[in-house]
């Protein structure tokens, strides 16, 4: 069985990452973000989002291990300010109901949701600048990057919440995350 | 998904083998966990188990008579009438943490006198799992009796459905026939009315509080809200009878949701809204205007403090 791990960075919707992931039959389990990288034994890493990029522990350690990993919100933005992107305040708080659209149909991760999909998002900061090696998958009005991907290092980040009920189509952002890790 | 029955049996056997012959008490609010946790447990260890109501004043219409009837079968049911202490406790206090936090203490009180009475061993709670982690968090503190282990030496807590999620307890529930009225009921915060008065509570405003919520679910029930409130949210100019009023503000609030994580707020017809509107300002003299609160969750919270 495919085993993902979800990584605490303190977010309030990171127990819902656990269990979208539990619902689908997958091995799952939430994990402190202090676990020392080598500690970590699964086939796929989510970085959770969280308040602030001064408590993501040993986030960053987790990009060096080779496994697909998927940075939702915080995750995703700790992730590009760590590869070389940049981090800054958006000049519009993404909050609730956002229609964001889909740029990249081939997309492991999102392509499946072309052309559009409808999240529920909560940040005030996004990522400015992408990291080398990542192409913008996804966009909206109130976001320029919504999403970003890597596929050479299955490297993924999504800036909406697909772990909440209200996110349209958020079990298949796990799922197609679920078949990267599985290597299907 | 849970399995209900299996998990019914399994944790039946549990709490019976945990507690023994010991005796246990469990906080009964009324909501949907704890009274869930008090049904299984009473499955278990019958009378050894004390379910306590503190009836805090906060409650809704009619609420503490409804908990009276639904557990009715269980004779070690023990209603208590705490209302004035917990206004005594309230007087003065307007931020919301210190409101959330003077109702903990002071229901710890009352549920300290009736554990040390019973020669409790065991506490029963109706934690969940978005409990334990959400307990971390910094949004709002926790209403629940988890002070209590500080004040009286438990030798054991025994939490039955600490790995399930809210809709996974309501199957429960079910399957335990609790009447619908509890499997189905809307969320209700632990501060109870308190947190629905901005400010310091006190009767008049409590008194708004539970009219214009028993109106709000009364003519919403047909929306299916996940939770749907009334809020006091402070006085307003208003002109009633060619008199000028000074009268309170009161927002209607009506989400749909799955799990309180994230909610929308609903779509209303005008209709609804201004029978609200009629109800709410014809029936308490003392209330200005009506509001509809059309704030989703994130950026608001579902409850107002």
């Amino acid at each position: 069985m495919t085993r993902i791990v979800v990584v605490d960075n303190h977010g309030q919707f990171t127990h819902l990452e656990h269990r979208a992931l539990r619902d689908l039959g997958v091995d799952t389990e939430l994990i402190d973000n202090d676990t020392p990288p080598e500690e970590i034994d699964a086939d796929g890493i989510v970085l959770s989002g969280g308040p602030d990029m001064d408590r993501i522990g040993h986030s960053p350690a987790y990009l060096d291990l080779d496994i697909p990993v998927l940075g939702i919100c915080l995750g995703m933005q700790l992730m590009a300010a760590e590869l070389g992107g940049r981090v800054g305040a958006g000049d519009y708080g993404g909050y609730a109901d956002v229609t964001v659209s889909i740029e990249d149909e081939s997309d492991p991760l999102i392509g499946s949701l072309a052309p559009e999909t409808r999240v529920w998002a909560s940040h005030a900061d996004e990522v400015k600048e992408l990291p080398d090696g990542f192409e913008r998958t996804a966009t909206s009005e109130v976001c320029n990057i919504e999403a970003m991907s890597d596929t050479d290092r299955n490297r993924y980040g999504v800036q909406w919440h697909p772990e909440v009920a209200h996110t349209e189509a958020g079990e298949e952002v796990f799922e197609n995350f679920r078949d990267i890790c599985a290597g299907d | 998904m849970v399995e209900p029955t299996a998990f019914i049996d399994e944790k039946i056997a549990e709490i019976a083998d945990d507690v023994g012959d010991a005796n246990a008490v469990i906080a009964l609010s009324g909501g949907v966990d704890s009274s869930t946790a008090a049904a299984l447990a009473y499955e278990a260890i019958g009378d050894q188990l004390t379910p306590v109501y503190v009836d805090t004043g906060l409650m809704r219409k009619g609420e503490t008579d409804q908990i009276r009837d639904t557990f009715d079968y269980m004779d070690s049911l023990r209603i208590i009438d705490a209302r004035d202490r917990f206004l005594d406790a309230l007087s003065g206090i307007t931020d919301p943490e210190e409101k959330r936090h003077a109702i903990g203490e002071q229901f710890i009180r009352e549920f300290e006198t009736v554990a040390r009475d019973v020669d409790a061993d065991y506490l029963v709670q109706g934690t969940i799992y978005p409990d334990r982690i959400e307990s971390e968090g910094t949004i709002k503190s926790h209403h629940n009796v988890g002070g209590l282990p500080e004040v009286v030496d438990f030798e054991g807590i025994v939490e039955p459905m600490r790995d399930l999620y809210k809709d996974e307890v309501r199957e429960v529930a079910r399957e335990l026939d609790l009447e619908s009225i509890i499997a189905e009921r809307m969320p209700f915060p632990g501060p109870g009315l308190a947190i629905r008065v901005l400010g310091e509570v006190t009767d008049e405003k409590l008194a708004v509080a539970r009219e214009a919520n028993h109106v709000v679910e009364e003519e919403l029930e047909e929306y299916e809200p996940w939770q749907a409130l009334a809020a006091v949210l402070g006085k307003a100019t208003g002109v009633k009878g060619d008199n000028r009023v000074h009268g309170w503000v009161v927002s209607v609030r009506s989400v749909e949701s799955r799990d309180g994580m994230t909610a929308r707020a609903q779509e209303l017809d005008w209709e609804t809204l201004q029978r609200i509107q009629s109800r709410i300002t014809g029936e308490n003299e003392n209330v200005a205007r009506v509001v509809y609160d059309v704030t989703h969750k994130p950026p608001a919270t579902i409850e107002y403090e």
